[in-house]
């Protein structure tokens, strides 16, 4: 980039700053991945490498680059590996019709039991595709996007140089750190979520004893990324959502898929705790009273991705998602 | 009576399960006691404070050879007995079965994991039911854990609690209105006491835990509290400490840990806090027992570590 140029956007971010300061929907996509580090995957590295990549950086994804063609060819997630672990593990069909080229590859490659390049994985699930945005985009549109179940948009500014990933969790933990700079958040942080209309939803739920391929099945067949984990009496006993996939990638021998989802719960939560130092609550929810405001801040303290919506004997009654909060926000420019 | 407790003890000493009759009699023996006890104990100096335990019985014993036998030192253990080690069973009846035989000379306070919900996640569960053979030992225990008080205060000076303060909680009085007899809520200001950490990085004082339950609390909560209570410092658990104890606050906050080599692989060290009838504080560190290496081997009852255990 020309010294001109930088100059040239430099200023523009200034001038964004002095007159738009006070409307969270003007923030640049791009000031929130500043001081990102960014990880990439090569296109080449074996989906069993590149979910050590995703495990070791402690992230959910990472754009996966081809360096023979220069370019971006997608986004590798759990949502991906989960595809690939049940395509691998043939227990799901998928017609031919709907095959795009590379899965039909993918495909033949399990069933020879060759090793797996991860371009062949990215965006597998057909959900979260691979999204782009400028770093001068508005964070209104980007939170659009959001509300519409997209994950994360990839920060690319008009050279093809990646400055980095923008996700719900950081968009959100970015909101409420700078909260006091936008009073015109406040009124829907005062909200309870029954006035939100995120009380309403259905509960995506598996018993406690079925096995977790099931779960991952059933997942994958309702295009959602997690499920309440109940009792008999339908009490929330914690959940599994699809980044727990990582655990079962790293015990793909020892079948974890096997085991029941109460125990993958069980397993998680020990794991998570000794990492720690400390021990998490087994089930992160919110009472059906809760406001808003608070059920963010809980999202944000414990970066979760998801809160279940539970009613005074505990039983779950709803979900409030990343995408639902999103989806709240978005209203709110269009209002 | 006292020679069957006697012998139980012995038993438990050596790490061997007592029968499920003579548990259920423990317990009831147990609770007894426990319900004359205050939410807020008093507990006189000197004594010898101690954090989380999870379970690791032949720790528990280095502790002891630590710190002086039980009755000789008093002692005050701020819960966590359960939960991850491969003993939480001998642990907890050990314990009791002390408290039974020697109840001006130790005083258990309750934890987070002192709950059925969080039991039947983190181990405690299983290990009864694999040593038992059924849950009934399992739903004695937590009827226990019901029992315990939240909180201690030795010489009206030191405030113990296993987790820390509460958002809800102003005074040491406000505490004593608490009805505990209960599975600890999943919010309100038992739950706090039980699940709250102290953060030097919660500037606005009060903040949301990353637990899922309970508060982050800063200095500004703190050192008001024990201002407006008269207490010169607050010792809680809770929290893995590498050092196996971490003063804050300008010491007037401290973690105390006791579990050394944290499920027998976190490499930590353990401590605990001498407190003399001057209130002199002084921290005593220990290691890991050997016996854990060949613990496993000589248990016949289970090959390779246990479900439960990561």
């Amino acid at each position: 980039m020309s010294s001109d140029s930088v100059l040239q956007n430099h200023h523009q971010h200034r001038e964004g700053i002095t007159t738009l300061s006070h409307d969270w929907t003007m923030v640049k996509a791009g000031t929130l991945v500043e001081k990102q580090t960014l990880v990439t995957i090569d296109a080449e590295t074996t989906v069993e490498d590149a979910c050590e990549v995703l495990l070791r950086g402690g992230i959910t994804s990472a754009p996966v680059y081809d360096s023979a063609k220069q370019v971006y060819v997608g986004m590798f997630d759990y949502g991906d590996l989960m595809t690939y672990i049940l395509l691998l593990l043939k227990k799901m069909e998928v017609p031919l019709q709907d095959q795009t080229m590379e899965m039909r590859d993918l495909i033949q490659r399990t069933n020879k039991s060759q090793t797996v390049p991860v371009k062949l994985a990215s965006d597998l699930s057909g959900k979260d595709p691979f999204c782009t945005v400028l770093p001068e985009t508005r964070l209104g549109a980007v939170v659009h996007d959001f509300g519409t179940g997209i994950h994360r948009v990839a920060v690319m500014d008009a050279e093809g140089t990646m400055k980095g990933i923008l996700s719900q969790s950081s968009t959100l933990d970015y909101l409420m750190r700078h909260l006091s700079e936008y009073p015109q958040l406040q009124p829907i942080m005062q909200k309870s979520l029954q006035q939100c209309g995120l009380t309403n939803g259905r509960v995506l739920s598996v018993n406690g004893e079925e096995k977790v391929l099931d779960a991952l099945i059933s997942m994958s067949t309702h295009s959602v990324s997690s499920l309440a984990v109940l009792d008999d009496q339908g009490m929330l006993l914690g959940n599994i959502s699809m980044t727990d996939i990582k655990h079962i990638m790293k015990n793909l021998r020892t079948s974890w898929l096997w085991i029941s989802c109460f125990q993958l719960v069980c397993k998680i939560r020990l794991s998570h705790g000794v990492e720690s130092g400390e021990d998490q609550y087994p089930i992160l929810d919110v009472n059906s009273k809760s406001t808003f405001g608070y059920t963010l801040s809980k999202l944000q303290a414990t970066k979760a991705h998801r809160m279940w919506v539970v009613n005074d004997s505990g039983c779950a009654v709803g979900v409030v998602s990343l995408t639902d909060v999103f989806r709240v926000l978005s209203g709110l420019i269009d209002s | 009576m006292g020679s069957d407790l006697d012998r139980q003890i012995e038993t438990l000493l050596e790490c061997k399960i007592i029968t499920e009759a003579e548990v259920k009699e423990l317990c009831l023996k147990a609770r007894e006691i426990l319900v004359e006890e205050s939410n807020v104990q008093r507990v006189d100096a000197p004594v010898t404070v101690c954090g989380d335990i999870h379970g690791q019985f032949h720790d528990l014993k280095k502790l002891f050879e630590v710190g002086g036998e039980c009755p000789k030192t008093n002692y005050l253990f701020m819960g966590d007995f359960v939960d991850r080690g491969h003993h939480s069973v001998e642990t907890f009846l050990l314990l009791l079965a002390l408290k039974v035989r020697y109840p001006d000379r130790i005083t258990l306070i309750r934890g987070n994991h002192e709950s059925r919900q969080i039991t039947k996640v983190y181990g405690f569960y299983d290990e009864c039911f694999q040593k038992f053979g059924s849950a009934n030992v399992w739903r004695y225990c937590c009827e226990i854990f019901d029992y315990l008080s939240l909180s201690a205060i030795i010489d009206d000076r030191i405030f113990c609690v296993h987790g820390g303060l509460s958002p809800s909680i102003n005074t040491i009085d406000q505490i004593r209105t608490i009805d505990r007899m209960q599975e600890v809520p999943h919010n309100g200001a038992m739950c706090d006491l039980l699940w709250s950490d102290p953060d030097p990085d919660a500037c606005t004082g009060w903040g949301l835990s990353p637990r899922g339950a309970g508060f982050l609390f800063g200095e500004s909560v703190a050192k008001p509290f024990l201002h407006n209570n008269g207490l010169e410092l607050i010792a809680r658990a809770h929290q893995l400490v590498m050092e196996g104890y971490k003063l804050m606050f300008d010491d007037t906050v401290v973690t105390v840990w006791s579990a050394p080599n944290y499920c027998y692989r976190c490499g930590n060290v353990a401590a605990i806090l001498e407190i003399d009838s001057n209130l002199t504080k002084n921290y005593t560190i220990f290691t890991d027992s050997d016996r854990n290496s060949t613990n496993s081997r000589m248990n016949p009852q289970r090959e390779g570590p246990p479900d439960y255990f990561l």
